[in-house]
């Protein structure tokens, strides 16, 4: 299992990168995790994203509609991709924690 | 098209893997693989090949591909992946002939004798480090099969190596991983979506049909003895909302009666792409909740492989001429239109639009004019890209391919760079691409080439056309 380290702490990943264990998330998994997909800082509206998505993972088990994480965050898709620059599937979803996204995703 | 620099060269083909994991497995490929038995390759590789031989049909297609391949590289001009890197190892009849060798080196007399009269040690792993490499290299479009002059069908050559190496454990592990959540999993699909998700996500998407257009439209769920049971490719209920309100919107119109099935909703079959044994399983998943519901046609969304893997192989598995039909989203709503059940406003939308065949769909005659009828009935700006319908030009992403990111800079700059140029070309404002494979491999596409398209499915943009009849249809 490759390990990732940063800041002197040590998470386990999967080859892309994505926590092993969505359990063991805490804020400061996000602001670890930032640099290596292209997010200087996190600011309000990065978090109010992160927040959403941790939300709904924990109440359903998996990341919202896309269509739905704009609406309730109130952002636009592009400006989604102008904080995650991954996109909201790979880079918001790595930073809230939640697992790789599979299938046609 | 512009040739390969240096540096995308280098970006398309850089390692993707920890050399230790390459080392550990003997892999030399870009793809990430799970763990899997090394020892003793090329026997393993035989004995699966030969236990696919004795259960299968392929034995004929082979003995005669065998006998007429002339190796004549004519499939080059139409190989997207061969023109971009002009890699003679990515010629199609190249890519075939690494296991038509095999095949008649060790499954035909004459191979046999000829190989124990000469010496030849017959496979090596150095050939499956290559075959695993190549076949994956490939989009599995088919269009190599139009200029054969001898018919042969390259891609299925392909999508048996990459059948015998997945028995032996050679698979990519996103492949891999979707599929055991869809057969073994708890949610038993591909993107591991749990029903209540399912549910809260079609909520949505009615609520805001209630919002934009005023009136009710419904996803009906687990409604027994309905005429079609829909299944999209499952990621369209995370990523396509869009399509999915136009899918729904074309229902509200015609009044016929649709239903998810909670038991099963996921379109999707990785089989196509590399195993026979797993097309079969997931088309009985189809089946098991076609049964369930007692319904009577089977309903395929916007999505390639999808549609082609359930209407080619739904009879061959699942009760040949007593099958179910199986109806492509589009076939559907281009009938109802024809049939004036659905009206359509001629002039709701004004930019350009272009259409992209998904091979899938296209490259049979399947799905060919009813969508570009449909879009010219809504459309006042449509234009071709060239060359389109049956030869049209793959997104990039096809085989599979597109759900590993990990080959994305592949993807982009060599799969899918005569693509990039194509739709440039048209200079549209939306491309319509109905396929969910097609779909996230060309909006990567376009954000790499910088290209100002948007990327849509047909019901995204269908939806803005429907014309509602005030009183609901079928009451």
């Amino acid at each position: 299992m490759p390990a990732f380290e940063v800041n002197g702490k040590t998470y386990n990943v999967d080859e892309d990168g994505f926590l092993e264990e969505p359990g063991v998330w805490t804020k400061e998994v996000a602001t670890d995790f930032a640099g290596c997909e292209g997010v200087t800082e996190l600011t309000e509206n990065h978090w109010k994203v992160i927040n959403y998505l941790r939300n709904y993972y924990l109440q359903f088990g998996i990341a919202p509609m896309i269509r739905k994480l704009c609406k309730e965050t109130g952002f636009k898709l592009n400006e989604i991709y102008a904080m995650f620059p991954s996109g909201p599937a790979k880079g918001a979803c790595k930073l809230a924690g939640l697992p790789k996204p599979t299938g046609c995703v | 098209m512009q040739p390969l620099t240096e540096e995308e060269r280098k970006r398309a083909f850089a390692a993707t893997r920890k050399p230790e994991a390459i080392r550990k497995q003997r892999l030399p490929v870009r793809y990430h693989v799970e763990d899997f038995e090394v020892a003793d390759r090329p026997r393993r590789f035989l004995e699966a090949f030969a236990a696919i031989l004795k259960h299968t049909n392929y034995r004929l297609a082979l003995d005669h591909y065998m006998r007429v391949t002339a190796k004549c590289s004519r499939c080059s001009v139409k190989c997207q992946v061969y023109v971009a890197t002009g890699d003679t190892n990515d010629i199609p009849c190249h890519r075939s002939e690494l296991l038509l060798s095999v095949y008649r080196r060790h499954f035909t007399v004459s191979g046999v004798l000829r190989g124990r009269i000469l010496g030849d040690p017959g496979l090596t792993d150095e050939r499956i480090q290559e075959m695993a490499d190549s076949f994956y290299n490939c989009t599995a479009c088919r269009r190599c099969h139009f200029e054969c002059p001898m018919g042969i069908d390259h891609a299925l050559i392909t999508h048996l190596g990459r059948y015998i190496l997945s028995e032996i454990g050679i698979v990519p592990r996103a492949l891999a991983v979707s599929v055991r959540e869809q057969l073994t999993g708890a949610t038993g699909n591909t993107s591991a979506v749990p029903v209540a998700a399912l549910k809260d996500g079609l909520e949505f998407l009615s609520e805001e049909m209630q919002e934009d257009k005023g009136i009710d439209i419904p996803f009906p769920i687990d409604q027994d003895g309905a005429e079609y049971l829909f299944l999209p490719a499952v990621s369209d209920f995370l990523m396509e909302g869009e399509t999915l309100m136009g899918n729904a919107a074309v229902f509200r119109a015609t009044g016929d009666k649709w239903t998810i099935g909670t038991g099963y909703f996921d379109g999707i079959n990785y089989g196509l792409f590399y195993s026979d044994h797993i097309l079969e399983q997931v088309l009985q998943k189809i089946r098991a909740e076609a049964e369930r519901l007692q319904v009577s046609k089977i309903l395929i969304g916007e999505c390639g492989h999808a549609s082609r893997s359930a209407k080619f192989f739904y009879p061959t598995f699942c009760g040949g001429k007593e099958a179910l039909p199986v109806v492509n989203i589009m076939e559907y709503t281009h009938r109802a239109w024809k049939e004036g059940r659905l009206k359509l406003k001629p002039d709701a939308i004004s930019e350009t639009v272009t259409y992209h065949d998904p091979c899938n769909l296209a490259r049979s005659g399947w799905v060919v004019e009813q969508p570009r009828e449909l879009l010219k009935a809504f459309c006042t700006n449509y234009v071709e890209m060239t060359p389109n319908r049956q030869d049209n030009i793959c997104c990039g992403g096809g085989g599979g391919t597109v759900s590993m990111d990990e080959l994305r800079p592949y993807r982009t700059l060599v799969g899918g760079r005569m693509k990039a140029d194509q739709i440039r070309a048209t200079g549209a404002k939306y491309c319509v691409a109905p396929c969910a494979n097609c779909k996230k491999q060309l909006r990567e596409l376009v954000e790499e080439h910088a290209i100002d398209c948007q990327i849509v499915g047909l019901h995204d943009l269908l939806y803005k056309a429907i014309i509602f009849d005030s009183s609901v249809p079928g009451e």
